[in-house]
């Protein structure tokens, strides 16, 4: 589903990824690891639009979205969540689950200023299918759907974002660290949310970055491992656990 | 020799925002304001008997300049600083409701504060002639005293701890503080080296037109906020260069547009819009990308 | 158990007397003594959390409340049917609330800061004095809205490019060219200004006073109040019912996060410009209409000063909640005139006290709520 070849992206002086070459397929879940600055957010940005492109090509669905700018990309059916948490702090849990739906939801004036009843009833039906998805990960959630984002815990938000992303049924799910911040206890309800996000859509690609090796064990079908923005080495977690390239790169000379 | 004035008053607004990432709306109303110090200095002085033109400017400077470098660490201390975590836009308005507030003080209390007033004549007369150009003497002494504290404020920023401290912070400022310098202080200090920067653009300004007046403050600051913008928010050299371009903009719309200095300001207004429009980010401009 | 309607009822009647009191009282103590009841019932409705419960009645009756506040609207104009000078000050204040709300959807709901409302004002004013004789008075007025959007649109190119601080800069630099080519343009009556027709409606000019017999004689202004209110009624409601939207929503998301925003596809450049312009249209709307009331433009009128006090109106009144405008804007443009020791510090007075709310209470009169979706309870 998901081609990357030969990505490059430089800043300035500093290049940040190096003829990337990666694939992604329908219904798995890789996992993106690597030290510190090897550019693992660097090809989320890069991917949805953020970071301008400097060589390679991206390829989704036999489309190329090489240095697509984000709307586009969003178009496509590829949705992400951020590094730092970026929820609308001021506004409800269902505003900000509504946001992930923008691209179809209707902005017309007519819709939006006189057809009030139908709004109404969109509205109450949005409603009740973001109540849905949010208990999947948790029924205690699902019910503070009116409530101020900012009134919920850390687990809580990261929920929120996930679900934000998965609202709109995306063929592509970009996780980016999803469980930094997190205590143990929260983790393990993290790594079970993940299991039924992979259950519920099945036909989904997801890549996710993480930095907690437990999580990735746990929940990734294949690892990809970055270096120096190139890529080190790819398989199984076990396999790319044992790799001494690996071992090198994360814990220094064996 | 009008681009002076503006460095002077761009080189603030510039320093304001490297350090604070704040635009002080109110700084165009502090020259107003120096100026205005300057001259109550002037009449009190000679009021007390003093007459000697040196001592008196000397005076009036010492005065402005102090006065206003304390205001502007007021300033930062009570508007600015605690507005630290509000959407920029509640800074921009502060500032901007400062700057109305010290205009209208002005007009209102200073005695016949809303006619302009004459500046008294400090500086030498005559002029230099040499070959067909006529160069007076006070524009040199002038335009010496305004390019030697742009100048200062150079050697300061790139030579001293101070300045070490100042483009620390603007550059990051948690790291700066992990390393020992202190945030509020350093950002006090920015702010009362640029007021006392726009005192003297206050001053330079009236001796050069003999005459000052409250409202100003109003268009120097749109017009030294433009300077700074055009040459790269951040940069001093930048707004250096910004204002500069901006008189220059100025001398070039009185000549080129017919009807010529009524619409000097719009055409250079014009101007600043189009290049802003064209270079976003100004023309020397240190980017800052924003983390996604 | 059902919500009683009377608070709501009672909020309203309460406001619309402290409003006719300020307008009809002369004496500066008078003046003084109607200010502070006003205050000591907000802080007793603070104590007592009226306010909330005025609310929630309003919320359970709908169809009241609009109901309520029309008649009060007309109550205070036949009220005020033979003051001349009352009914200008109404006018005044409806319509510069009405201008205000184009700044708050551009400011509260876009982020867009405008610091050139009264600019924007003027090119409605102007519009009504050049068109006033040669179209009907209602298109006129669309076309002063019209022409405001489009002065607008002129700076899309430049806003969209630039953000935040510089785009303010860039407003204050269209305020003041503009002003400057009003002064200096002879075609448009220069720095004297121009006169304005007044609104006809089919054969009926608003112009002539209301004459019923040698006693009875109501202000020419009535007409022209009824017709500012209603307009600003109107708009209210369409402000209020856009922020309760898809469209709302959008323009949230575009101001608190741009970057996120655009990662769901929100294209946030064509949001902004859309937000500036729909604002600008009322500026503009309310703008001509105001011209055609006082029957005079001149440039000194749309200064950047005006254009600060349209600002303070919006801060005052609660960044995000529009029903705080109006009772702003009846102080901001009432008490001066009032309180005639005022008006030469009202400038001072107006910076002193945006200052104070920002730094004290930076949600102003009537902070922001949570969304209500309409079909959510």
């Amino acid at each position: 589903m998901l081609e990357v070849s030969g990505l490059t992206v430089r800043f300035g002086g500093l290049t940040a990824l190096d003829g990337l070459q990666l694939r992604a397929a329908a219904g798995e879940l890789l996992g993106l690891i690597g030290p510190n600055g090897s550019g693992k957010t660097t090809f989320f940005n890069a991917l949805t639009g953020f970071v301008p492109v400097s060589g390679g090509q991206v390829r989704f669905d036999g489309k190329d979205i090489t240095g697509a700018a984000p709307r586009r990309v969003a178009a496509c059916g590829i949705a992400r969540t951020f590094q730092r948490l970026r929820l609308l702090s001021e506004l409800s849990v269902f505003d900000n689950l509504m946001l992930g739906l923008h691209l179809d939801l209707p902005h017309g004036p007519w819709v939006n200023l006189f057809a009030r009843r139908r709004l109404a009833a969109a509205v109450r039906e949005r409603a009740a299918e973001a109540r849905e998805l949010l208990a999947v990960f948790s029924p205690a959630l699902a019910g503070r759907l009116a409530e101020p984002l900012r009134a919920l815990p850390m687990i809580d938000r990261r929920r929120v974002e996930i679900c934000r992303a998965l609202v709109r049924a995306p063929r592509l799910l970009l996780l980016d660290e999803p469980s930094a911040g997190m205590t143990p206890d929260e983790t393990a309800a993290l790594m079970d949310d993940l299991h039924a996000v992979k259950a519920r859509r099945p036909g989904t690609a997801v890549i996710l970055i993480e930095h907690d090796m437990a999580v990735i064990e746990r929940v990734s079908d294949r690892c990809l491992v970055l270096d120096y923005g190139r890529r080190l080495c790819e398989g199984s977690f076990a396999a790319v656990s044992r790799d001494p390239e690996v071992r090198r790169a994360y814990l220094g000379e064996a | 020799m009008l681009g002076v004035i503006y460095a002077l008053v761009a080189t603030g607004f510039t320093l304001f925002f490297g350090v604070m990432d704040v635009i002080k709306f109110s700084h165009g109303d502090v020259v107003m304001l120096g100026a205005f110090t300057a001259l109550a200095t002037y009449a009190a002085a000679s009021g007390a008997g003093i007459t000697h033109p040196a001592l008196l400017l000397a005076f009036m400077l010492a005065a402005a300049l102090g006065v206003m470098a304390l205001l502007g660490a007021l300033m930062a201390r009570v508007l600015v600083l605690p507005l630290r975590g509000a959407p920029a836009i509640n800074v921009l308005l502060i500032t901007l409701m400062a700057g109305t507030a010290i205009r209208e003080s002005v007009r209102l209390f200073y005695p016949q504060g809303s006619n302009p007033k004459p500046f008294p004549r400090l500086l030498p007369e005559g002029a230099f002639e040499a070959g067909g150009f006529t160069l007076r003497y006070d524009s040199l002494i002038l335009l010496g005293l305004g390019l030697a504290a742009i100048a200062a404020t150079g050697l300061l920023l790139e030579r001293t701890r101070l300045g070490l401290a100042i483009r620390a912070v603007a550059q990051d400022p948690e790291t700066a503080a992990v390393m020992g310098i202190p945030f509020r202080a350093t950002v006090l200090a920015t702010f009362a080296l640029g007021s006392a920067l726009a005192a003297l653009a206050g001053v330079v300004n009236g001796l050069y037109y003999s005459e000052v007046n409250f409202g100003v403050g109003l268009l120097l600051g749109a017009i030294g906020f433009s300077s700074a913008v055009v040459g790269g928010l951040g940069s001093v050299w930048g707004a250096v260069l910004g204002a500069m371009v901006f008189a220059a903009l100025q001398t070039a719309g009185a000549l080129v547009v017919p009807g010529g200095s009524a619409y000097r300001d719009v055409f250079a207004f014009g101007a600043v819009i189009a290049l802003m429009t064209w270079r976003p980010a100004g023309l020397l401009a240190e980017r800052s990308a924003e983390r996604v | 158990m059902p919500v009683a309607a009377w608070p709501a009822l009672a909020a309203v009647a309460i406001g619309a007397g402290l409003a006719a009191a300020l307008l009809l009282v002369h004496h500066k103590a008078a003046v003084l003594a109607v200010l502070a009841v006003g205050a000591a019932l907000l802080v007793v409705a603070q104590r007592t959390r009226a306010g909330e419960r005025a609310a929630a009645s309003a919320a359970a009756h709908p169809r009241l409340v609009p109901v309520a506040v029309a008649a009060c609207g007309l109550g205070l104009v036949m009220l005020l049917r033979e003051d001349n000078f009352a009914l200008l000050m109404l006018c005044t204040v409806a319509l510069q609330t009405l201008a205000a709300l184009g700044l708050h959807l551009q400011f509260g709901y876009a982020g867009v800061a405008n610091f050139a409302g009264a600019a924007f004002l003027g090119v409605g004013a102007y519009t009504a004095a050049v068109l006033g004789g040669h179209l009907p008075s209602v298109l006129v007025l669309v076309t002063g809205a019209g022409l405001a959007a489009l002065a607008g649109l002129l700076l899309a190119l430049p806003l969209l490019r630039t953000r935040g601080h510089y785009a303010a800069l860039i407003t204050i630099a269209f305020g003041l060219l503009l002003r400057t080519f009003l002064e200096v343009n002879d075609t448009l009556g220069g720095p004297q200004g121009l006169k304005v027709p007044g609104f006809t409606l089919g054969g009926l000019a608003f112009n002539d006073a209301i004459v019923f017999d040698e006693d009875t004689e109501w202000s020419f202004y009535v007409p022209y109040a009824v017709l500012a209110l209603a307009l600003l009624g109107a708009t209210h409601v369409l402000v209020r019912r856009l922020e309760r939207s898809w469209i709302g929503l959008a323009l949230d998301a575009v101001r608190v996060d741009e970057t996120a925003a655009a990662a769901f596809g929100v294209n946030g450049g064509a949001w902004k410009i859309a937000a500036f312009c729909v604002g600008n249209a009322l500026c503009g709307l309310a703008g001509a209409l105001l011209a055609m009331v006082t029957g005079f433009v001149a440039p000194p009128s749309f200064a950047f000063g005006d254009s600060l006090v349209l600002v303070s109106i919006v801060i005052l009144g609660g960044i995000g909640n529009p029903l705080g405008l109006l009772p702003a804007a009846f102080l901001v443009v009432v008490l001066p005139e009032k309180l005639q020791g005022l008006q030469e510090y009202r400038f001072l007075l107006f910076a002193v006290l945006v200052i104070l709310v920002l730094r004290l209470r930076p949600g102003g009169l009537l902070p922001r709520r949570l969304r209500r979706w309409p079909g959510l309870p």
